[in-house]
């Protein structure tokens, strides 16, 4: 099978090399850009992409390991990418200010509520159902 | 060529910026984890840096964005990336999916609710009021949102990094106060609360953590696009 030895070494380096790896990643997004404005649904096409990776994953048409590399890396370093999207603050001045205090305590108030309630509705819920699962076991 | 025409030229400024940006992170990163202080993260201290060397050069927002634009792009593969944490975690995933659907609900609800009237006690109304509301979910989802109820989708932009800003450290400071028994409940937080970078903090929290809140941050994002019409409806 001659083929599959010249393959052997591209899988390899597939398996291997993290910037290879991001680089797939970044086919599916522009595969999902291509969907999402072919199709007109109002999806960013990251998430179209990210769901036909999933798919691709469930089916067995694709193997975690051949993107695990790259995805952990992304993962890992995604605060880098907020970081130019805050520099529109610069052409906001009129947030620095009494009216960037006030949204500042906004954001912090009701983000502190909002992290607050939804933990404590998934914590409650958990101990409620653990409870339940835990009698029909001994039932 | 002088050297100040050859400062002048969009590709010298592309890399000059792009290279300030990275290595100001990297270097923020390096601080942060050998002082881990809620207000020397990253996301906070490397715009800070960048904001002051942009105003020093007189270098507007729009000369700084053209050529670091490929680095905010870089979001779609990142959220891309999010399949294989999520594929990992299937299994929990089925069987708790109620769970997370009851605390992105109560949670969504929060943070538009908590939002207008906060806004609406220091007398914050109009375009502005609207942007602050979809502030909680990731950007595109955000943006899309804001246009519909007639905010301004690019001040909503800047509410959302905030949010992540502000909700990473904040998250930190609620997962220790809170007697959380689940990891559920610990990155489902992270993901309804601050999206991305909660997402991201979350994930350095804890492989299951960083999961949820990704998988959670993708949902809310999507129920909160399906939503808007009917929040626009109720809002009349």
């Amino acid at each position: 099978m001659m083929h599959r030895n010249i393959f052997t070494p591209l899988q390899r380096l597939l398996r291997r090399n993290r910037l290879v790896q991001t680089g797939l990643l970044g086919l599916f997004w522009t595969a999902g850009e291509i969907l999402a404005q072919a199709s007109g649904l109002p999806l960013p096409g990251g998430i179209v992409g990210m769901a036909l990776a999933l798919a691709l994953f469930l089916c067995g048409g694709l193997k975690v390991g051949s993107v695990k590399r790259g995805a952990n890396w992304m993962l890992a370093e995604m605060l880098l990418f907020f970081v130019p999207a805050v520099l529109a603050l610069l052409d906001h001045r009129e947030l620095f200010g009494l009216l960037g205090l006030k949204i500042f305590a906004i954001i912090a108030v009701s983000t502190t509520a909002v992290m607050c309630v939804t933990a404590l509705t998934v914590d409650l819920c958990y101990r409620w159902t653990e409870r339940d699962d835990g009698r029909s076991v001994v039932a | 060529m002088t050297a100040a025409a050859l400062w002048r030229e969009p590709l010298v400024q592309a890399a000059v910026w792009s290279l300030a940006t990275i290595l100001l992170y990297v270097v923020a990163k390096r601080v942060h984890r050998r002082w881990p202080r809620w207000w020397l993260m990253p996301l906070a201290v490397a715009p800070a840096l960048l904001m002051i060397a942009a105003l020093a050069l007189n270098v507007s927002y729009r000369d700084y964005i053209r050529g670091t634009h490929w680095l905010v792009a870089l979001l779609g593969p990142a959220t891309v990336a999010f399949a294989v944490p999520i594929y990992e975690q299937r299994a929990l995933i089925r069987r708790r999916w109620p769970l997370l659907l009851a605390g992105m609900v109560a949670g969504s609800l929060t943070a538009v609710a908590t939002s207008w009237a906060l806004a609406y006690v220091l007398g914050i109304d109009g375009e502005l009021r609207l942007s602050l509301l979809p502030r909680s979910m990731s950007t595109p989802f955000a943006m899309e949102v804001s246009g519909e109820i007639g905010g301004s989708p690019d001040l909503t932009a800047i509410f959302v990094v905030l949010t992540g800003i502000i909700g990473a450290a904040v998250g930190d400071v609620v997962l220790a106060r809170l007697p959380l028994r689940s990891t559920l409940a610990k990155g489902a937080l992270f993901g309804v609360g601050a999206h991305g970078a909660g997402t991201a903090r979350a994930h350095q929290i804890g492989r299951e953590e960083g999961a949820i809140a990704g998988l959670v941050m993708v949902l809310v994002g999507l129920m909160n696009v399906a939503l808007a019409p009917l929040i626009i409806q109720l809002m009349k």
